[in-house]
């Protein structure tokens, strides 16, 4: 009894010891260079287990994942002398993990590489373009060309360079005041062509309005007094059609109307007693 | 003890000695006998146990073996190979992440606040202008396996793709289509492309919405863009004033003019009707005249008389026509018209 738990116990020492010293494992993240006496002799791209001689060898572990690099903004110069705040990042990952070991062995010296050769190909390609191409030209085929020869140069580190892009462009300060006054003088422009197309507007209607105003009341004063007109002609013809077939009646009836609407109250007549009004005082028949 | 090789005790130490030596050693550390089963088999168990794992609702699991992916698993409990054969990984899978561009959300509140990130939201436009702009991505993973082992830190580089996906689209709008009616447009647009890139790095994340937040023209040109708006209201008022106005005189104005037609067309009528009646009249009089002249002509006279004669002021006085001067009458009240004729004679 005793026996066989001192050999389960030395089986699980053992497979414990030789699992440390004799396999590694390599994540789905990870990739590996296995040295001996510090000399490389393997790399290791795929996950899983594997073997390595004790003592003898040792692993070194590298980054499988797409990296960032974000570089920090530097001034840069377009073909038409427009300097530009340009803050760029690139993505790159180890695709060549033994002469990543080799050459620049950290991310950190990687980076500094990476950063001299992106930031030569990204100075170039912008001075060969305007500031208007960097900003709303087509950046996509700007950036493939600075990625392409960025990854050229990148892969005697064993590093492939996915993408350069640009985070930020923007211009220093100094250019951000010019910019910021034009802004304001445009806008300000902007308003005064509003107010004075308003002005303009409600003059317009406010004329036309009065005109429509006058010619209406002209138009109705014609009218009335051409209406005013025809009766009075009308009348005048209807009298004289009348009158005229006994104007001398006509004449009498009318002067006694006449006497009536005129000889009142306010009115002092002498008269002689020889008028025939009185010719019955004088003597009756 | 001795040994067939005649060694004794004292000798130096041999490999099988040590070994042998090393078991003794062994044996009596470990508990013999039933307690030594016990212990190992806890052992055993408790390194199996090592490999039960709870997956929440939320999250997936992923298990690799020596390293290397071979299964997921849904939500709830499992068992895996013991470390160090199998591990497992538990992102979140269903939780909406969200990612702030040009702002920082410092208190959720109510009231929220929020702090300003000007290097990232200040962006160019494509007539050289400048803007301010803050965003929103929100974003979940969409493939666990991709997410955990394709980018080192995948949600600073979605902040980053974002940025800079955001900026082009921008760089590609006017200010004025950024600041009013082509905020769906940039919004959309800028969604496309970030998906599109990130689907280039096999990210394994999926964007559900890109949405912006605060859009405005810089600090120091509010003002001018204020005023603009200002000016555009102000036009429209004057437009409103002007045909208030217009509103106001014209119906008037009509009114005016329907009333000097109607006057004139009561007065057309009543001229009309006035010079019927009064001919009318005078016909019906001149036929009963032309029936019996000498006798109305007299009748019409005398009623004449009667009627305006009580009123007047009347003087009888005798004296025929042609004797020169009047006799000065001394009238007892003045009137004003004082007429000193010879009376009417037929």
């Amino acid at each position: 009894m005793n026996r066989a738990v001192t050999i389960a116990t030395a089986f699980v020492v053992a497979a414990i010891a030789t699992y440390n010293l004799a396999c590694f494992q390599v994540g789905e993240w990870q990739q590996g260079v296995v040295l001996q006496f510090g000399k490389p002799i393997k790399t290791i791209i795929e996950p899983g287990l594997n073997f390595k001689m004790p003592f003898i060898q040792n692993v070194v572990y590298f980054e499988k994942r797409l990296l960032e690099y974000d570089a920090s903004a530097r001034e840069l110069i377009t073909i038409d002398k427009q300097q530009l705040l340009v803050d760029n990042y690139s993505r790159w990952r180890i695709v060549d993990p033994l002469k990543f070991y080799q050459t620049v062995l950290t991310i950190e010296g990687a980076q500094s590489r990476l950063d001299d050769i992106i930031y030569s190909n990204l100075r170039e390609a912008i001075g060969r373009v305007t500031l208007r191409d960097v900003v709303s030209g087509d950046r996509v085929d700007l950036m493939s060309q600075v990625t392409g020869n960025s990854n050229d140069r990148a892969s005697a580190y064993g590093v492939q360079v996915v993408d350069v892009r640009i985070k930020r462009a923007d211009l220093p300060e100094k250019n951000e005041q010019n910019v910021f006054s034009r802004m304001r003088t445009e806008r300000e422009r902007q308003a005064k062509k509003f107010r004075a197309e308003g002005e303009e507007e409600a003059r317009k209607i406010r004329s036309t309005s009065e005109k429509a105003r006058r010619i209406l009341l002209a138009e109705a004063k014609r009218t009335a007094e051409i209406t005013r007109g025809e009766a009075d002609a009308k009348a005048a013809a209807i009298y004289a059609q009348a009158y005229e077939r006994d104007p001398e009646f006509y004449a009498f009836v009318r002067t006694l109307e006449a006497y009536r609407r005129t000889l009142g109250q306010k009115t002092t007549i002498v008269l002689d007693p020889s008028a025939e009004f009185f010719e019955l005082l004088q003597s009756s028949r | 003890m001795a040994d067939g090789f005649g060694n004794g005790s004292t000798g130096p130490p041999t490999p099988e000695r040590m070994l042998q030596e090393a078991l003794e050693q062994m044996r009596s550390r470990i508990p013999s006998g039933i307690a030594g089963i016990a212990a190992l088999l806890f052992a055993l168990v408790a390194w199996m146990a090592t490999g039960v794992y709870q997956v929440n609702p939320s999250e997936i699991g992923v298990v690799m073996r020596f390293g290397r992916v071979t299964a997921t698993t849904p939500p709830g409990l499992h068992w895996h190979l013991p470390w160090p054969i199998e591990t497992v990984l538990k992102p979140p899978v269903t939780r909406v992440l969200k990612a702030e561009l040009g702002f920082r959300t410092l208190d959720p509140g109510p009231p929220a606040r929020y702090r300003p990130v000007t290097e990232e939201s200040r962006m160019l436009t494509r007539d050289g202008n400048i803007i301010e702009l803050d965003f929103v991505v929100q974003y979940r993973i969409d493939d666990p396996v991709a997410y955990l082992f394709n980018i080192l830190d995948p949600n600073e580089t979605l902040r980053h793709t974002a940025e800079s996906a955001m900026r082009e689209v921008i760089g590609h709008s006017t200010i004025d289509a950024a600041l009013t009616e082509g905020r769906m447009e940039i919004q959309t647009a800028a969604h496309e492309l970030l998906q599109q890139t990130l689907d280039t790095y096999d990210s394994g994340l999926k964007i559900t919405t890109v949405k912006l937040q605060d859009v405005v023209p810089p600090g120091p040109v509010q003002d001018a863009f204020k005023d603009v708006i200002n000016a555009e209201q102000d036009l429209q008022r004057m437009i409103n004033e002007a045909e208030g106005f217009a509103n106001d005189i014209l119906p008037k104005a009509r009114g005016m003019a329907a009333q000097m037609i109607n006057e004139a067309e009561g007065y057309a009528e009543a001229r009309l009707k006035e010079s019927e009646g009064e001919t009318q009249r005078f016909t019906l009089l001149r036929d009963e005249y032309a029936k019996a002249q000498e006798v109305t002509r007299k009748r019409l006279y005398l009623e004449t008389l009667e009627a305006i004669l009580p009123d007047i002021e009347k003087y009888v006085v005798e004296g025929g026509s042609g004797t020169g001067a009047l006799p000065i009458l001394q009238l007892k009240q003045p009137t004003p018209t004082q007429s000193e004729q010879p009376g009417a004679t037929p």
